[in-house]
């Protein structure tokens, strides 16, 4: 069996250039995907709660670094985003969990956490419209993320994806 | 009793792990601008700019991209300029003494590229290609040809992140250039808006909102945006102005470094001051 811990930390580095170089052309009114999430999750499925937790911490810090937001608002985030998806990375259901319209969901789910832990620590502001801040803040980001989560597990080989 | 703690990390060691890195993580927030965490961030920042910036060079025409430099250095002197003169303008009209204005035009730009941008709601920030090494410093007020961007909030020696004016830890004392009207600029609800505006202020939609004089972050006049709309008219003692901003945030890729500190000139003029009374 081969040790594919590892193998999300290789992925970051291109997918963090990502997000700050393709992402903004593909952002609507201020609203992108974060494609460390779907990195984060997809990983945290194929293997377990704990490795979720640790990973999205890292993920979450080195995030915030790179991106200059306030350190730990992500890494919080993060953290409870890989604790979450841990509950999704059973053995004997991961095949259907990582199919598209399920990886998707996930992704929403996971998405709508992720996005308010990360708008609560970074903005807590008690005279927003909090309807209009979770619209936009959380649920619209967390449908962009998803949709392109879909379609990242359709193009995933699915030899890759399993083995 | 050992027993006792191991079955109890068996149960429950994702919980505990999830509880610590949380602890972890709220006690790294209030790190947040502490030097040593600055000087992570700019390690790490720097070293991701590299390639981006090495991205970017292989897609842009080396010559498009001087003249677009040349051309839009002298659009953004020019909005300087223009910033000024307006101001003149208006004090003449009022028949004040405009001796005392700060001359503008003559600040030196220090031109850059916007290397890579974080898209967000809350906290939008740029990573330009200026550094230390070029006399960049945090809290120099970066603009663009159309007016002001944001802050430089984080340097490493060839990279700055600069905190846009969609970031909503940025607060700016602004004013409307016709009536003199101040007011706290902040990103709020997804747009930006001029705070606490008392129901007497006669700012109207279309009028200039430019950096005031008393900013404390941003010792130089530039225009910010235009008001838009005011809201909040029914409820409270205060209204909020939305100010659509002149820079397209998503759009801009040169921006300019003004190498002046606010705080840094205050500390001179207060020096200076005492040195006199001395």
């Amino acid at each position: 069996m081969k040790n594919t811990s590892l193998i999300p930390f290789l992925f970051l580095v291109p997918v963090l250039i990502l997000q700050v170089s393709l992402i903004p052309f593909l952002s609507l009114n201020g609203i992108s995907p974060d494609l460390v999430l779907i990195l984060l999750v997809f990983y945290t499925i194929r293997n377990n709660q704990m490795y979720g937790t640790i990973t999205g911490f890292i993920f979450g810090g080195i995030s915030d670094l790179v991106f200059g937001t306030i350190l730990g608002s992500s890494m919080i985030a993060k953290t409870v985003s890989g604790f979450i998806a841990g509950y999704f990375s059973s053995e004997n259901k991961r095949d259907e969990y990582l199919t598209p319209i399920n990886f998707g969901l996930i992704i929403f789910l996971i998405g709508i956490i992720d996005n308010s832990i990360f708008a609560f620590f970074s903005s807590f502001d008690l005279s927003e419209n909090f309807i209009s801040s979770l619209l936009t803040n959380t649920i619209l980001k967390s449908v962009y993320t998803s949709v392109l989560s879909i379609l990242m597990i359709i193009v995933i080989p699915k030899r890759r994806m399993f083995e | 009793m050992s027993k006792f703690f191991y079955h109890f990390w068996q149960n429950f060691k994702e919980f505990l792990v999830l509880i610590f890195l949380i602890i972890v993580s709220l006690y790294l927030i209030t790190l947040d601008s502490s030097a040593k965490t600055q000087k992570l961030r700019a390690m790490v920042f720097s070293s991701l700019a590299i390639v981006n910036s090495v991205l970017s060079d292989i897609f842009d025409s080396e010559d498009l991209k001087e003249d677009n430099e040349r051309l839009r250095e002298t659009n953004a002197e020019l909005m300087l300029q223009l910033s000024k003169l307006r101001k003149d303008a208006l004090l003449i009209e009022q028949l004040k003494n405009s001796l005392a204005l700060k001359d503008t035009s003559k600040l030196q730009l220090l031109s850059s590229r916007v290397v890579s941008r974080f898209i967000n709601n809350l906290q939008e920030t740029v990573t330009i290609d200026l550094g230390k090494s070029d006399g960049v410093e945090i809290g120099m007020p970066v603009i663009s040809d159309k007016g002001l961007v944001g802050i430089v909030f984080s340097v490493s020696d060839d990279f700055a992140i600069v905190k846009t004016l969609r970031n909503n830890s940025l607060n700016l004392t602004v004013k409307a250039e016709r009536t003199g009207e101040h007011g706290v600029l902040k990103w709020k609800s997804n747009s930006l808006r001029i705070i606490n505006v008392p129901k007497t202020y006669q700012i109207k939609k279309g009028d200039r909102i430019v950096i005031s004089e008393l900013s404390s972050i941003i010792p130089v006049i530039v225009p910010v945006g235009v008001a838009h709309s005011m809201e909040n008219l029914e409820t409270g003692i205060f209204n909020e102005i939305v100010v659509i901003p002149y820079v397209d945030f998503n759009k801009v890729e040169y921006v300019f470094v003004i190498p002046v500190v606010a705080s840094k000139e205050i500390r001179n003029l207060e020096l200076n001051l005492l040195k006199k009374f001395k």
